[in-house]
């Protein structure tokens, strides 16, 4: 048994609506690797994302997935939150009438009560979240801003960094965290991910272009295609995507 | 019960109101809610004139334990006349509601604005009609209206009619009604953070009523009305 794996999925095949998108996945990842995958529209990029932080909408078919020696298919979202999975979304949903403060108040007093430990008190949540929001570089006023509601592209994703800052996962997934922001946007998006990323924290980048990998620095590249990893390489096939495209790859 | 109730408000008057129907239990809400009257009852007739320049705020909160009906029937009948009429209603169970709205323009340049919005669940059934007339000679008329709806079962039912007459032709209007259930999407993005599905739901639930709560000032009011429907969604649904 290798100690250092964080998760394991094997032979994962997922749909949804009946459709199988994805059609044997298997991904070792252990402590401290930032992985990332490419690949082209309609590989099954976000179906992954989605099937590892447990949307009810998808079907798992076949497969295992292990996360800290535990079956995570077995978990429900809200479980494997707390376990220590982040899913950075590619589209933030926005909720009226919801403050970020009352949002993320919620989340990590729900996560403090599941794991048996005493609710933050106002001030302590309060204490918390201005730390989060100076290291993510978000202004202290959103705190009060309904939750994505009005908010641009890079502030959604700028929102997306600060709520992964509040929890704290052990392993993060970033989701086409580059898709509708600008260059400026980008590099702040990465510049707070890199400030969270700890040797013992790995991640799962999911995008379509390289250019986010200006600013992520990943250990191991895989492309996927049509539901499948087709290759596996280190940062160099970043390069080599970028100069011959997908097709290259099979 | 319902109580009658006939007002007129003179030129430039104004009047703030908030109605609250709360049969299952004490309020906790009395005297000013952020600038608003609280008035308690068990269903509201309401008549209500107002004269130039007059402008009314009224919002009706409907909380569960009785069958209840109110009737609007608002008459702008001052030139710049200005009426805001807000409503939210929990229906669990299988209780009855009914509310109907006549907002009538007979002169120039008045506003209206109607936003009801409601969460109706087991065997309840919710039913709106609202009407709103714009006289001919009602030019530079302003008058919308919305009704939401969220259904938290199969056998629920609401049945909403919005209604539009206008016989002016210088006018802005619109009105909209939807009925539909919890997002599936919100819910996961709540999940995905830690927040278990049931609180996740009731989140959902006070985000879906907050649009109506627009109509009072932000501050220490609202936040105590939110609580206490916060407290209603949680021991109803």
């Amino acid at each position: 048994m290798d100690n250092d794996i964080l998760l394991k999925i094997e032979g994962l095949r997922a749909g949804i609506e009946g459709k199988e998108i994805l059609k044997g996945v298997d991904l070792t990842i252990r402590k401290g690797e930032v992985h990332v995958v490419m690949g082209p529209n309609g590989a099954g990029k976000s179906t992954l994302s989605s099937v590892l932080a447990g949307k009810p909408q998808y079907t798992v078919t076949a497969g295992k997935v292990t996360f800290m020696g535990r079956n995570l298919l077995e978990m429900s979202p809200e479980e494997r939150s707390w376990a220590g999975i982040f899913l950075s979304f590619q589209y933030p949903v926005e909720i009226p009438g919801v403050t970020i403060t009352n949002f993320m108040k919620t989340a990590v007093n729900s996560r403090r009560t599941a794991l048996g430990e005493e609710p933050l008190s106002a001030a302590a949540y309060l204490k918390m979240m201005k730390e989060k929001m100076a290291l993510v570089g978000m202004k202290p006023e959103f705190a009060k801003r309904e939750v994505n509601v009005g908010f641009s592209g890079g502030e959604k994703k700028r929102n997306e960094i600060f709520q992964m800052a509040m929890l704290d996962p052990v392993l993060s997934i970033l989701d086409e965290t580059d898709s509708g922001l600008d260059v400026d946007a980008l590099r702040i998006v990465a510049e707070g991910f890199n400030a969270l990323k700890t040797p013992e924290k790995s991640a799962i980048v999911i995008t379509h272009y390289q250019r986010l990998l200006d600013y992520i620095i990943p250990d191991i590249v895989h492309v996927l295609k049509d539901g499948r990893i087709v290759k596996t390489a280190g940062r160099e096939l970043v390069a080599m995507i970028e100069e011959n495209g997908y097709d290259s790859i099979n | 019960m319902t109580e009658n109730m006939k007002m007129t408000l003179r030129k430039g008057e104004e009047s703030r109101i908030l109605y609250l129907v709360s049969p299952g239990g004490e309020s906790s809400l009395s005297g000013h809610v952020g600038g608003f009257s609280v008035i308690s009852g068990n269903g509201l007739n309401l008549n209500m004139a107002l004269e130039d320049g007059a402008r009314a705020d009224i919002l009706a909160v409907i909380l569960p334990g009785a069958d209840t009906e109110m009737t609007f029937s608002m008459d702008l009948a001052g030139d710049g006349a200005g009426c805001f009429l807000s409503g939210l209603y929990l229906c669990p169970d299988n209780e009855k509601l009914s509310i109907n709205v006549l907002m009538r323009h007979r002169v120039p340049r008045c506003t209206s604005r109607q936003q009801f919005r409601g969460i109706v669940s087991g065997t309840a059934e919710a039913r709106f009609y609202g009407k709103i007339i714009v006289s001919q000679d009602a030019q530079k008329t302003e008058a919308y209206q919305e009704n939401h709806n969220l259904l938290l079962s199969e056998t629920a039912k609401v049945d909403t009619q919005p209604q539009l007459e206008i016989y002016a032709d210088d006018v802005k209007c619109s009105h909209g009604a939807a009925i539909g259930k919890l997002d599936e999407n919100e819910q996961f993005y709540m999940r995905s953070r830690g927040i278990p599905e049931q609180e996740a739901r009731i989140l959902q639930m006070i985000s879906f009523l907050s649009p109506v709560l627009d109509i009072l000032p932000e501050g220490e009011g609202r936040e105590a009305l939110v609580s206490y429907l916060e407290n209603a969604v949680r021991s109803e649904f």
